[in-house]
């Protein structure tokens, strides 16, 4: 592999392990600090336009401990993890953390946060097809505009709103356009490469991370894609992590070609819409255009037909369901889309993610006879 | 020609010796799993009673928790695809495979050649597994290889959790001061077992034949609460802890064919 490409993945890698060094890094440069990004889905770009750096928080891959006095074991993984993070003080730096609350466990969490920081809760809409939905979250949203610039002591004009809005968008078509080509040089991004490029885009400022992107990009196009003889898969759920367990997958010579995980690609399949509406309503335009997401709700369940046209387009040889532990908004929409699977076909398997694992021989058995019976 | 398959799980090691792909030679099981002496033990223990060594083998293929850590494999696959070639190699009319080994269930549904259509497997939790069966029989003081005869005398059994071996095991020991009778408990615990085989099972669609394989089979306890629960016959089978070792074998002759046809 060429050098240049190797060093850039190595930065990507950097950045996604250590938020903290970003952080730091983003404070010594702007004199600003870091405002936390609960999952799933928040307007990232509000907080951009204060020139604060948004901070993802998914979780870590500690021994959770502390977070068992105040969480049930039946909470999702990346709960216990946050909570236990929270314990620890490692978001007390941050200036606020932005809460949205789709979810019964976020939901929760968000009135019992642990963390020194200020929580900013928003609620998205269930009923997202109507116009007054519409209107409801961009009234959250204004909302939270007014509390950021409380917390900032910075005033968000629409002239920096809509050129974060700008700048993410042209983010997000980076980052497609970056899994798009991954799937075409699984021999030179492996699975733990892909990851870290899309957990780098949740600590880096926007336009920073779209140019490291570009420059990864351009230099993957200049080396020749190769035959894959391994096997090919879509990958979907929350989250696919920790780094054991994408080892596994490359060790097994299982490329994914396309995610549906709501840590990457999720976060990156809808754009905010031009037009001559106000910024925050085109903002709100985002939760109304989402689709195939378990927290966002669809009557006609279209997850399963989606993630078929997602296999079928990259050639995929089997769809990889990566479920959360304890995620029950996941867990309702397994059956639904799995009986589809059945009906047309279409390979799957279901392998649980917890971030705390640190063992994954149970995970390797179960790969392994999906590749070989594939 | 000979080859080789070792089972190495983890509660026990089991290999088979196979001639050209269709005689067993050999087949044992020796009960200590990876990370023991068991592996070693085992290979030992087979070349003893088929008068063959190593050096005889064409092929050896290893499956099972340690299947990674045998150096004299020639390959390792996992025991859901052998498990899949040994039972369907004994009966070709099985469809749904139920594996109970030490620490893993699993459920696997297959085609009407062999092919493996869908598999599920146990999360991280010992209950409905062999270490769940070992657990129950230590705290009721009962020979694993007794309660087969407790479960036939039952006339009621009793309710425990098939959801964790720690609540099981302390509703075990609550039945027992409430004075429960000790085949009531056993077969109450086989039933447990039987839920979770079975919540598996209907997850991968029961089509007969349905094939019970694994150590725990060889439990005829545990296969009749799996026979009630699933509301189906269901066919134990031949030397159910060494259908892994089987599958391996099997499949190192095929890779010894494959091999063949390609010189």
């Amino acid at each position: 592999m060429e050098e240049n490409i190797k060093a850039l993945l190595e930065q990507f890698r950097a950045i996604a392990g250590d938020p903290r060094k970003a952080m730091a890094d983003h404070l010594a440069e702007t004199g600003k600090g870091a405002i936390g990004m609960m999952p799933i889905y928040a307007p990232e770009e509000l907080v951009h336009a204060t020139g604060y750096l948004p901070v993802g928080l998914w979780g870590g891959s500690r021994p959770v401990t502390k977070a068992r006095t105040y969480l049930p074991p039946f909470a999702c993984s990346v709960m216990q993890q946050v909570m236990e993070l929270e314990c620890e003080g490692a978001y007390d730096d941050l200036a606020a953390v932005v809460f949205s609350v789709p979810c019964d466990t976020l939901k929760c969490m968000s009135q019992k946060w642990k963390g020194t920081s200020p929580v900013l809760v928003f609620t998205h809409p269930q009923n997202r097809g109507l116009e007054a939905a519409n209107r409801f979250l961009e009234r959250e949203y204004a909302i939270l505009k007014e509390k950021l610039e409380g917390i900032t002591g910075v005033k968000i004009t629409n002239a920096a709103l809509e050129r974060s809005i700008q700048i993410y968008n042209e983010n997000r078509a980076a980052m497609r356009e970056f899994s798009a080509l991954a799937a075409q040089y699984p021999q030179v991004i492996s699975a733990v490469d892909r990851h870290a490029v899309f957990k780098a885009r949740l600590f880096m400022e926007k336009s920073r991370h779209t140019a490291l992107v570009r420059a990864l990009m351009e230099a993957v196009r200049a080396e020749e894609p190769q035959p894959w003889t391994g096997k090919k898969v879509v990958v979907t759920g929350i989250l696919l992590e920790p780094n054991g367990l994408l080892e596994l997958f490359d060790r097994l010579g299982l490329a994914i070609v396309a995610d549906d995980l709501a840590q990457e690609s999720r976060q990156i399949r809808v754009d905010v819409p031009d037009g001559d509406e106000a910024p925050l309503y085109r903002l709100a335009r985002v939760w109304q255009n989402m689709y195939g997401c378990s927290v966002a709700t669809d009557t006609k369940k279209q997850r399963g037909p989606m993630l078929m046209d997602m296999a079928r387009k990259t050639g995929a040889d089997a769809v990889v369901v990566a479920m959360m532990k304890f995620c029950d908004p996941e867990e309702w929409d397994y059956p639904i889309y799995y009986k589809q699977f059945e009906a047309q076909g279409v390979r799957s398997l279901m392998i649980e993610v917890d971030q705390e694992s640190t063992s994954f021989e149970q995970l390797h058995t179960r790969l392994q006879s999906l590749v070989e019976t594939l | 020609m000979y080859t080789m398959g070792i089972d190495v799980g983890s509660a026990s090691s089991k290999a088979v010796i196979l001639r050209d792909g269709k005689e067993v030679v050999a087949g044992l099981a020796v009960q200590a799993g990876t990370g023991s002496s068991g592996p070693g033990r085992v290979l030992e223990e087979i070349a003893a009673t088929s008068g063959l060594d190593l050096k005889d083998m064409a092929f050896i293929l290893a499956t099972g928790y340690g299947r990674t850590a045998l150096p004299m494999a020639d390959k390792q696959m996992s025991e859901i695809t052998c498990h899949a070639k040994g039972v369907f190699f004994q009966d070709p009319s099985v469809r749904t495979i139920i594996d109970i080994g030490g620490q893993d269930v699993k459920a696997i549904a297959l085609d009407d050649r062999g092919g493996i259509r869908q598999f599920y497997m146990n999360d991280k939790c010992a209950a409905g597994t062999g270490r769940f069966l070992e657990v129950m029989a230590r705290v009721l003081e009962v020979p694993l290889e007794e309660m087969a005869e407790y479960h036939f005398r039952s006339k009621n059994p009793a309710q425990v959790s098939s959801t964790c071996t720690v609540f099981a095991e302390s509703e075990v020991i609550s039945l027992l001061s409430r004075g429960t009778a000790k085949e009531d408990i056993i077969a109450g615990v086989h039933f447990s077992v039987a839920a979770k085989a079975c919540a598996l099972a209907q997850r991968v669609g029961v089509r007969r034949e349905v094939v019970l394989c694994g150590g725990a089979a060889k439990n005829g306890g545990v296969a009749d609460a799996i026979e009630k629960e699933l509301g189906a016959p269901l066919v134990v089978a031949q030397n159910p802890q060494l259908t892994g070792a089987l599958g391996a074998a099997l499949l190192a002759y095929e890779e010894m064919m494959r091999k063949e046809r390609s010189a």
